[in-house]
């Protein structure tokens, strides 16, 4: 076969290749197509396998997820404020959500529009969009190599645990809300971190880890690189029914939680697509079956009972909610770069 | 080349001149001018460490890379044609596959209960596992598998050059084997050794991935810490100045590989 | 009495080389092997041995919509990229490949220099400078960054094959009263061929596993594989990673054995 004729038959062959790429591309791309961020963990594995089917049966359209930690939401979209927002529905928690309220993020959640905003407890219904559950934190462990189950923070500076203790950076709200509450069981609170500083510089000959965000902290135990660590309820009990052995304690010096909701980008691709989207995740069918295994979400809308594990761990009512230990974010915004700053400087294994 | 030149001037030069404009700004909301981002890389210890860690980091993993890559380069190039073309293959096939793949595998074999681990600890060599995973040794090692290619290749070419007549010689006039390697084929293979150092260094020191996968967190480097300052703090004329930087930094070090292969190659052809 | 120390010698030499060379062709297939035996794993954590055999990862590749998107994306960008780098890079490397003067070496210097450049912080420098110009990102503007990366491979596999190609060639096609273009596509262009084509293969690759730049230019809505990949494998250890991985890793060998048999890849890359 002559060189000549073998080029010339390449050169056909990808301007043939290219022209089909560009067509199937573009059919491919025809489908209506919403793009939500979601939180690694549990709630990439829930939105992937329930709300996203459960969304697509309603409305026909395809959602395609980006999994993103809140304070890189609030970057991204921030960056790209004037032109388009690189996706149409954001998940928070409630720190890095007042950051986005006040560099005028999202849209007003249209409330008349909705169809089970009303059905939402007092308490998870939000102007700015609908709170979808709350999350709380303990300690995540091996039950195979930890024998001693610490029930408080300050139960993690045993010994015992030398180099199997993980963290997780400040940039994720499990990093930030461990801090402040490591502060509080110590005599600090919000805006005194110092004692929580205090208390990791006698942490650190544990510490065997310290993963970049709390995704990576899942690989840490699965790799049985760390065995003990504060972590989300939802989190242990996801990676649990996956077969990693994990096992999830309660502290006693009360449960730290936050709640977590969805919102509507301002200049969203397809506002009305992201309100059906935002709407299923607070239907009461299917925040029930979020509340089973794996993924145990706490539900928000009313027609739905808190059931399952989290009733042993976590509250065992729907009013105990109330219970758990909340923090004033606001407060803790005014020093959160600060303290990530400090923690990426100081805290080195 | 005209359409390339223009090409480079719009696409390259052109988005390279707005990262030094932007880098002259003096906070993130571009309100003032000045050299303060400069003075943020230069007066601040941590920045500087990052820096300076981050151009070692590329020296440890390309020497690595040449202890390894050299032997399997002069095995390739005085091998028999089978052997050849198998390890031809090997160095090639990294090329093919993913950084993200190569690098995924070796999550599974530097964990804590890793494959390496566990031989250590079947042969008694440790009692504890070793965090090998999450350590800068991890990470030095990784780099210099996932770039290895970029280092036999170059070496090979300048190998099989090196007329094999050379090496007879030198034996016949009595020289033992190590002596015709250091004062013959050694050095008539610098400029291989060069370029391939050259092209490895500047991989490893912006191998983004390898570096946070393995390394994770709490071992920072450039490449980690220009993205959180541009896309997670959002602070970019600190991440373009960081950038300026970390570039004539690299190219320095590049420029020094360069003249010590030059200055090499003159001494043996004199 | 001499040559019994000589060979003592030699045997410790071509030992030592070659144990060194046996540890690099370890360290450059244990990965791929890794990565293919964990594949296939019947549990949800990457564990080396797996834990059981079964093919449920590759089963749900077929479902993960996302990740096929991707992977088109990553495709559709390469297949862009490599078309305009053998386009530019093909012309640049005519104009330069056989002059001397400074210009030409300027030149040169400046249409490489990208692959001597932490490509991160052009990726960030492109960013900045397409919405400084108020462009969207899209597969378009993705691909264009690539370019910028991938010509060098063109660039440099052309050259490398142009310097071959003997001059009275040429001289003989032109004074035989063949046009420019004539004697280029009848004679220049059979002959270097198989260097585009080595570049052009190179470049392909270079775009498809590209992170440094697809990390700035590519969002949600033009996700690519490789960053795909990395965002699974960094927030969920995701095992269908590993199948993908095993999917590429296929691919690549496939793509290999085709460039092997019809081009003499391992030939052209040097």
């Amino acid at each position: 076969m002559s060189t000549s004729g073998m080029t010339r038959r390449h050169l056909l062959a990808s301007g043939i290749a290219c022209g089909a790429w560009a067509v199937t591309s573009r059919l491919s791309r025809a489908a209506d197509n919403l793009v939500a961020a979601t939180f690694p963990g549990t709630w990439n594995d829930a939105h992937k396998t329930l709300l996203v089917p459960y969304f697509s049966k309603l409305t026909g359209a395809e959602v395609t997820l980006t999994i993103m930690l809140a304070t890189d939401e609030v970057a991204k979209l921030s960056a790209a404020k004037g032109a388009t927002p690189p996706f149409d529905v954001a998940i928070m928690d409630e720190g890095p959500l007042l950051d986005a309220l006040a560099q005028d993020l999202f849209e007003k959640f249209p409330v008349a529009k909705s169809r089970h905003y009303g059905e939402l407890l007092p308490v998870f219904q939000d102007e700015w969009g609908p709170k979808i559950s709350i999350q709380a934190i303990g300690i995540g462990y091996n039950p195979k190599k930890i024998k001693k189950v610490p029930t408080s923070w300050n139960g993690l500076f045993d010994p015992a645990y030398k180099g199997r203790v993980g963290l997780t950076a400040l940039n994720s709200t499990l990093g930030m809300a461990f801090m402040v509450d490591l502060a509080r069981v110590n005599g600090g609170g919000e805006t005194d971190l110092e004692p929580a500083f205090a208390a990791l510089k006698k942490l650190l000959p544990n510490v065997g880890a310290i993963s970049a965000n709390l995704g990576a902290h899942a690989a840490l135990f699965q790799q049985e690189q760390i065995d003990i660590a504060p972590y989300n309820f939802n989190f242990v009990q996801t990676l649990k029914s996956k077969g990693v052995d994990l096992a999830f304690a309660k502290l006693e010096t009360g449960v730290p939680a936050w709640r977590t909701s969805l919102h509507i980008v301002k200049g969203a691709q397809k506002p009305e697509l992201a309100l059906a989207y935002i709407d299923a995740h607070i239907a009461p069918d299917l925040q029930s079956e979020m509340q089973k295994p794996p993924y145990d979400v706490i539900p928000t809308n009313s027609k739905v009972t808190l059931e399952g594990e989290a009733t042993r761990v976590i509250a065992a009512t729907q009013a105990d909610l109330a219970k758990l230990v909340y923090f004033d974010w606001a407060k803790i915004n005014t020093g959160r770069s600060a303290a990530i700053e400090r923690f990426n400087r100081e805290i080195k294994i | 080349m005209l359409p390339l030149g223009l090409f480079f001037v719009a696409f390259f030069l052109a988005p390279l001149l707005v990262l030094a404009a932007v880098s002259l700004f003096g906070d993130p909301g571009f309100r003032t001018h000045g050299v303060a981002e400069y003075r943020r890389v230069f007066f601040d210890t941590f920045t500087l460490g990052v820096l300076l860690g981050t151009l070692w980091l590329g020296v440890k993993a390309t020497l690595v890379c040449l202890v390894f890559g050299y032997p399997l380069a002069w095995l390739c190039a005085t091998g028999r044609p089978q052997l050849r073309r198998f390890l031809l293959f090997l160095v090639v096939l990294p090329i093919l596959t993913s950084v993200v793949v190569r690098t995924f595998a070796w999550i599974v074999i530097l964990g804590r209960q890793g494959i390496l681990n566990k031989a250590l600890a079947a042969v008694g060599a440790i009692d504890e596992p070793l965090r090998l995973l999450f350590s800068e040794f991890g990470v030095v090692m990784v780099l210099a598998q996932v770039q290895m290619p970029l280092m036999v290749l170059p070496l090979l070419t300048t190998l099989e050059r090196i007329d094999p007549n050379l090496a007879d010689a030198s034996a016949a006039l009595g020289a033992g084997r190590w002596r015709t390697f250091r004062r013959v084929t050694l050095p008539l293979s610098l400029p291989g050794v060069a370029a391939g150092c050259i092209l490895v260094y500047a991989a490893c020191v912006t191998a983004f991935i390898t570096q946070t996968l393995i390394g994770g967190a709490r071992l920072l480097y450039m490449p980690l810490f220009i993205y959180q300052q541009a896309t997670g703090a959002n602070d970019w004329p600190f991440a373009a100045a960081l950038s300026i930087v970390f570039m004539i930094s690299v190219l320095l070090v590049v420029f020094l590989l360069n003249v010590m292969g030059r200055a090499k190659r003159a001494q043996v052809y004199a | 009495m001499r040559s019994h120390r000589l060979d003592g010698e030699r045997l410790i030499f071509d030992g030592a080389m070659v144990a060194l060379a046996g540890i690099a062709v370890l360290f450059l297939a244990a990965p791929t092997l890794i990565v293919l035996m964990t594949s296939f794993t019947s549990s949800y954590s990457l564990k080396f041995p797996p834990d059981g055999l079964s093919l449920r990862w590759y089963a749900a590749l077929l479902e993960a919509r996302q990740m096929q998107q991707a992977a088109l994306n990553s495709l559709e960008v390469a297949v862009i990229a490599t078309a305009l780098s053998v386009l530019l890079g093909t012309s640049g490397a005519l104009a330069i490949g056989r002059r001397r003067d400074r210009w030409a070496k300027a030149a040169d210097a400046l249409f490489m220099s990208p692959l001597l450049l932490p490509a991160l912080a052009f990726g960030f420098a492109a960013l900045m400078y397409l919405s400084l110009m108020r462009v969207p990102l899209s597969l378009v503007t993705l691909a264009l960054g690539h370019v910028v990366v991938c010509v060098p491979f063109v660039l440099r596999t052309t050259i490398a094959s142009l310097s071959q190609l003997d001059p009275a060639l040429l001289e003989s096609s032109e004074s035989l009263g063949a046009g420019g273009f004539y004697t280029f596509r009848r004679v220049t262009l059979p002959l270097i061929g198989r260097g585009v084509a080595a570049g052009a293969f190179l470049a392909f690759m270079a775009s498809f596993d590209n992170i440094p730049v697809s990390l700035f230019l590519s969002d949600a809505r033009t996700e690519v594989l490789p960053i795909h990949l990395w965002q699974i494998i960094d927030t969920d250890l995701d095992v269908r990673a590993a199948a993908a991985s095993g999917v590429l890793i296929v691919f690549a060998l496939l793509v290999m054995m085709l460039a092997e048999r019809f081009a003499g890849l391992s030939k052209q890359l040097r």
